[in-house]
């Protein structure tokens, strides 16, 4: 069994809300002009990660399905003349390269994961594993439905950031994995960002081996 | 800055790749030929454009077919994975990877058809190919741009560490496409002249090329280990490194410390560019004075997120052989003198440091030893 | 006052680059593009190479040539004058 105790739980539910809106909200977290070049994901990522003040020795672990969709789509507009801009935001993990490059703060540990049913178990088990003595679990997606298909984006936008340590003193909850006997196991992170934000506890097989536990204080 | 590294030995039981020119032991063979696996394509491929260095399997085009035409080249790869019930709770997998399946992405957007879509998003081809292989639901996917199969080798070393797994493989591929080479050509730094990694030039140029590779890590046998881990990220500049090279001895020195006493040898990145070539070489230079340095992606050209992995393969079969390649496609003057331009016998070192860098001055790191 | 070259170019700058904030007029002729006043950076510099290859049909080969022809807005000019091809003279 592993875990860590959550000393800080942030989300962001934008809804419907469109970049442009997105960006207006929450502008005044970055430097000036900083935002220009941001997606939505990015400034999601930047509000829930404010408080939490990622620092050097963190381990930073981040967890998106589907990263920054509306960049890739539009960089793929852009041929015949790509758009360096855009490729360079398309790329994973961006969102949280774009906040801590605006705040120029260095991160010894980031572990970017992609996947999508057992993302959090494997997100989560980097975080409850890491030697740093804190551990910064964060994720999330933004809304897009790009033209042609549904398939290669997110319905939902959101985002969450999970500041964990040893320390139970003080903690919010715990965020816990213990070895099983499940042979299957999926927790997507809509559903695990809708427990953060509801406070809600979890109890469930996560991936196969891996049972995931959230409890509240 | 200061920190240590991730330190604890993870034996290595297997390692393999797959270039343009085969398998680790046939790739070594061809760089310490001097050969070259780039040839000048079209940037955009069947859509023209400027002339560049690009390597890609036999027989594949750089625009994407449905289904890709690199599958059968996983097949082959996957095929050689030692038996386990890979993907059970005691058998993990991570899958690492730069770009999945942004090629059929393209592809489909240029209006090329829906038979692309079920290898468009990571998660999707990823998927699919556990069931290609026959593995269970324990597979991870990671994704850090260059350093993307360090990430998953540490990964998978903490698992072990951990006592969570037995065994674990660790998975990496990047196929190149005009999405890649649209996007890099469009950053400058793809341009039609070959890379010369480390050499001092006016003009700095990288390769791409096609690569796949995998470890599996946990059980020893073969002789190597894993013996240091180390990573970093500056989050200075999306595409520049600090001027100082602060970020490049951040991620060697923990490296460097757990190496003392080793005779070692340096497989760098070295893509061809100028400003971040300079500061890996002297930040290699300022750690390790006494030992040569290579880069191959001269030869090889850069195959990305799965560079990490293709390269550890293909030094594992260079120790195994004897002789390390040189640092193909670069003659003197270098940045630093211990750039190695031809091959080397590798019977006088016990050690190599192997290193990867990406966008976000993302750095990555670690220490092969042997018997 | 600027030439319309050069007045055009300031116009692509702002519009490109997205600076809400930033009056065109405002950009002198002879002002460091990056790392100056209005914070551009190299992805930002990549960013006017690829406009001004779509715009004026020039093409800026490598990035230390785009370091050069970006180092203020009348270098930029004098470069697209230049090596613009006959069939579309900048004006």
């Amino acid at each position: 069994m592993i875990e860590r105790h959550i000393h800080s739980a942030q989300t962001d539910d934008p809804g419907p809300e469109e970049p442009a809106a997105t960006r207006e909200r929450l502008r005044a977290l970055f430097p000036r002009g900083a935002t220009r070049r941001m997606t939505q994901l990015g400034l999601l990522l930047g509000g829930v990660l404010d408080p939490v003040r990622p620092a050097e020795e963190d381990a930073l672990i981040y967890a998106s399905s589907y990263g920054e969709s509306r960049a890739l789509h539009e960089y793929l507009a852009s041929f015949p003349t790509a758009s360096p801009t855009l490729f360079q935001t398309s790329i994973h993990p961006s969102a949280v390269q774009q906040v801590l490059v605006t705040r120029q703060q260095p991160v010894r540990e980031f572990l970017p994961f992609g996947g999508r049913a057992q993302i959090v178990a494997h997100a989560a088990q980097a975080a409850l594993l890491s030697p740093a003595g804190r551990s910064i679990f964060c994720g999330g997606e933004e809304r897009h439905v790009p033209p042609g298909t549904t398939t290669a984006a997110s319905p939902i936008g959101f985002a969450f950031a999970l500041a964990l340590s040893p320390a139970a003193v003080g903690s919010l909850g715990t965020l816990r994995l213990t070895e099983s006997d499940d042979a299957g196991g999926e927790l997507a992170l809509p559903e695990f960002f809708l427990a953060l934000r509801q406070r809600r506890a979890i109890d469930q097989a996560a991936a196969p081996g891996l049972r995931l536990t959230l409890a509240w204080h | 800055m200061s920190a240590a590294a991730d330190s604890q030995p993870v034996p290595i039981e297997a390692a393999d790749c797959r270039t343009p020119f085969g398998d680790a032991r046939a790739t070594s063979a061809a760089l310490r030929q001097g050969r070259r696996a780039l040839t000048l394509q079209p940037v955009l491929g069947a859509a023209g454009g400027d002339s560049v260095p690009l390597a890609t399997l036999p027989g594949r085009s750089l625009d994407e077919t449905a289904p890709p035409a690199w599958l059968s080249c996983l097949d082959g790869l996957a095929a050689s994975i030692p038996e386990a019930a890979w993907g059970d709770a005691r058998h993990p997998v991570f899958v690492t990877s730069s770009n999945f399946g942004v090629g059929s992405l393209y592809a489909f957007a240029r209006g090329h058809g829906p038979d692309h879509l079920e290898f468009c998003t990571p998660f999707a081809l990823v998927d699919g190919l556990r069931r290609r292989f026959g593995w269970g639901g324990n597979v991870a996917v990671l994704s850090h741009a260059c350093v993307s199969a360090h990430v998953g080798l540490l990964q998978a070393s903490r698992v072990l560490a951990g006592g969570r797994a037995e065994r674990a493989l660790v998975f990496s591929f990047d196929f190149i496409s005009p999405f890649v080479t649209g996007g890099f050509h469009a950053l400058k730094i793809l341009n039609p002249e070959m890379p010369a990694p480390y050499a001092v030039r006016p003009t700095g140029s990288i390769g791409l090329g096609d690569g796949a590779g995998f470890a599996v890590l946990g059980r020893s046998g073969a002789g190597f280990s894993l013996s240091a881990q180390s990573l970093y990220n500056e989050m200075n500049h999306f595409t520049a490194n600090r001027a100082d090279g602060a970020g490049f001895a951040a991620c060697l020195a923990p490296v460097a410390a757990a190496a003392q006493g080793r005779r070692l040898w340096l497989k760098g990145h070295g893509t061809g560019t100028l400003e971040a070539g300079r500061l890996e070489a002297e930040g290699f230079g300022r750690l390790f004075p006494a030992s040569p340095l290579v880069s191959w992606k001269g030869g090889l050209g850069h195959t990305l997120g799965s560079c990490g992995l293709v390269e550890l393969a293909v030094a594992i079969a260079a120790v195994r052989g004897g002789e390390a390649a040189g640092t193909v496609g670069t003659t003197a003057p270098c940045f630093v003198d211990a750039v190695a331009t031809e091959p080397f016998p590798t019977s006088a070192y016990d050690g190599v440091v192997l290193a990867s860098n990406a966008f976000g001055g993302a750095h990555a790191a670690c220490l092969l030893t042997h018997d | 006052m600027s030439e319309p070259l050069e007045s055009r170019l300031k116009q692509l700058i702002v519009s490109t680059l997205k600076l809400e904030d930033v009056d065109p007029a405002s950009i002198a002729d002879d002002a460091p593009l990056i790392g100056s006043g209005l914070s551009l950076d190299s992805i930002d510099a990549l960013e006017l190479v690829v406009t001004v290859e779509k715009e004026f049909g020039v093409k800026i080969a490598s990035s230390e040539e785009s370091r050069a022809a970006l180092a203020s807005v009348g270098h930029l000019a004098a470069y697209i004058r230049t090596h613009a091809p006959p069939d579309r003279p900048p004006g």
